[in-house]
């Protein structure tokens, strides 16, 4: 099996282009989330969300066009051989929701299997690529399969991009279902009551050792294991035993050849919704035991971006264990009794050369990754 | 190069809708697929289909026919079974539906129902619960249109990762107004079910091989895309294999 390295990554988030000042929003417990400018919230559960600055649009174009342009901006240049793969939920979803006032615009971009393309042609990529739709494990799962490629030897370098937008859309479906945070999202907190949607986007360039080794590029690092389940539940809500999460994990630690002991700490999904981190804190101790172990929610930073969050938090993670630290979990305040020892207010020191990071969403669907330190 | 034996074929098609092992004739032809009621599907009262949108009922559907021709639809504990899809227009149908819930009233009475299967890979979550599938389950959209993409990714996870047993197939609504009409297959459902070894018991299709080219062989025989693949493993259908 070949080796997997990330050797270059981008970033979009509320907090603005590229991991540094995410990176020190976070370790000064701030949050990106805030009063909503882009559509008229009133008569939702919040009129909060975490929308990246900046952010126009040219006329008759999806506001995912100048957010693939100012992530993709940020790359080194990419091998013309270079598989592509994205990852979102819902794409140029604001092009459906302008159409559907009344607003003649191209709906080219509400097609899912437009963004790879609008990726490879950017970039000149021979590749036409895939987009990948697994809820909000969608670039986790794009992660996944990137990897097992290079790993298998039927790629030397894969291209995953995930990106989302807030959209009024997936705003009013979320307030619709009750799952609104009223204020800032606080995962694992005991009074946690519900999420905040976010908007972003990241990419990672995958390669296989021997291809980063051949181009000269410096691994960031490395990915390991991975797994996928389905909780074969509950359409909208997980299952409460986890019991998806856990098969998820597993599978990861067994493609790893790791075992639990190993896992030095978790970056998990962490909406802030009642039923969403208790179960991932059920699933945790049901792998992991009663050993402390570092978990972290970016959520409570960039609010949920949904089919954007896996690869955000794989960049996250690799940072995490580069510096050996887990930022403070921006929201919370008094932790759920499961998720103390483990979830913190306070940053917490990383001992250990492996980070696991999940996701889980509707449909049932639950990915885990384990991320490595350049030189595992 | 990745092998797997194709076990079970389900299609809900303008022209016909059934399973292999049913004898009914597999066509697929322009204009849009029958919405098959919860009786023409399941024999038992289904409290879930009824309020599902119609992409999901027709992604549910070809994936219970498959599942069926397979012998792989009655179970007692949850199974280690995956979905891949392919979709080109997804659940465009169902969220122009629901957006028309969000614009009156401020959003005030969109509905949490329609927002449900707003996500083109919630009729996988259907199947899963119905049919208590625990392997992975992921849309794939490519761009263009072909249909083979899940084959590769489902014999991926058949040889790499340890699955067992992979649904893999297409579901597609014709384009609702307003959004662009792609290049590609006509609407419709079409499942297969591939197993990483033989089954006693199982129909057998045949040996579904990926090249290390990339390209796709059914008994040796080149695959042109999900259509070709299934007339080709219903006209060649071995006898079934009987119990050692």
């Amino acid at each position: 099996m070949n080796r997997v390295c990330v050797v270059d990554t981008a970033l979009v988030s509320a907090f603005g282009d590229g991991l540094p000042p995410l990176w020190s929003g976070l370790l000064a417990g701030r949050t990106a989330i805030a009063p909503l400018q882009r559509f008229a919230a009133d008569r939702y559960l919040s009129n909060q969300a975490a929308c990246v600055p900046g952010l126009k649009a040219q006329s008759g174009e999806s506001l995912l066009h100048p957010l693939l342009e100012r992530l993709l901006v940020q790359l080194a240049p990419v091998p013309g051989d270079c598989r592509v793969l994205t990852a979102s939920t819902k794409g140029g979803i604001d092009l459906l929701e302008r159409r559907g006032r009344g607003e003649a615009c191209p709906m080219e971009a509400v097609l899912p299997g437009t963004l790879p393309t609008l990726v490879a042609r950017r970039l000149g990529l021979a590749d036409t690529g895939l987009n990948i739709n697994a809820a909000c494990a969608s670039s986790t799962l794009a992660l996944a399969r990137g990897a097992a490629w290079i790993a298998a030897g039927a790629a030397e370098a894969v291209l995953v991009v995930g990106i989302d937008l807030v959209s009024e859309f997936v705003f009013s479906g979320f307030s619709a279902l009750q799952a609104l945070a009223k204020d800032v999202c606080r995962p694992f907190d005991v009074r946690r009551d519900g999420l905040s949607l976010g908007e972003g986007g990241a990419a990672l360039l995958l390669m296989s050792e021997e291809r980063a080794r051949r181009e000269g590029r410096a691994a960031l690092g490395t990915i390991h294991g991975w797994g996928s389940a389905n909780d074969a539940n509950h359409i909208t809500a997980p299952a409460r035993d986890g019991c998806g999460l856990v098969l998820a994990i597993e599978a990861a630690l067994a493609k790893a050849a790791l075992t639990a002991e190993e896992i030095a700490a978790i970056s998990a999904h962490g909406t802030g919704t009642v039923y969403n981190d208790a179960m991932e804190l059920t699933a945790f101790a049901r792998v992991f035991g009663a050993r402390p172990l570092p978990v972290h929610s970016l959520k409570g930073a960039v609010g949920h971006t949904l089919g954007a969050a896996g690869a955000i938090e794989a960049i996250f993670a690799l940072e995490c264990l580069a510096r050996q630290i887990m930022p403070p979990a921006v929201g919370l305040i008094e932790p759920e009794a499961a998720g103390r020892g483990r979830v913190s207010p306070e940053a917490q020191a990383i001992a250990g050369d492996y980070l696991l990071s999940t996701n889980s969403g509707f449909g049932g669907v639950n990915a885990a990754l384990l991320l490595g330190r350049p030189s595992c | 190069m990745l092998s797997a034996r194709l076990t079970g074929i389900g299609w809900v098609t303008a022209a016909s809708h059934g399973w292999g092992s049913q004898g009914q004739k597999f066509a697929i032809i322009p204009g849009e697929p029958p919405s098959l009621s919860r009786a023409e599907l399941f024999a038992q009262p289904d409290r879930r289909f009824g309020r599902m949108d119609a992409f999901s009922r027709l992604g549910l559907a070809g994936i219970t026919f498959a599942l069926r021709d397979a012998g792989l639809e009655e179970w007692r504990e949850k199974r280690a079974i995956g979905l891949i899809a392919v979709t080109t227009y997804g659940c465009l149908a169902t969220d122009r539906d629901y957006f028309a819930t969000v614009i009156p009233d401020g959003g005030a009475l969109a509905s949490p129902q329609l927002f449900a299967y707003t996500l083109s890979n919630t009729f996988l979550g259907e199947a899963a619960l119905r049919f208590g599938l625990t392997g992975e389950a992921l849309v794939v959209s490519e761009p263009p249109p072909g249909g083979l993409a899940p084959l590769g990714l489902a014999l991926e996870n058949l040889v790499w990762e340890g699955a067992s047993a992979m649904v893999a197939g297409l579901c597609d609504l014709a384009p609702p107004e307003g959004i662009p009409a792609l290049p590609g297959l006509p609407p419709g459902a079409v499942f297969i079910v591939l197993e990483r070894d033989r089954r006693t018991g199982a129909p057998d299709y045949g040996e579904l091989r990926r090249d290390n080219d990339g390209g796709y062989r059914l008994n040796g025989t080149s695959v042109a895309d999900m259509v070709d693949l299934v007339r080709q493993g219903l006209a060649g259908r071995n006898e079934i294999r009987p119990p050692d």
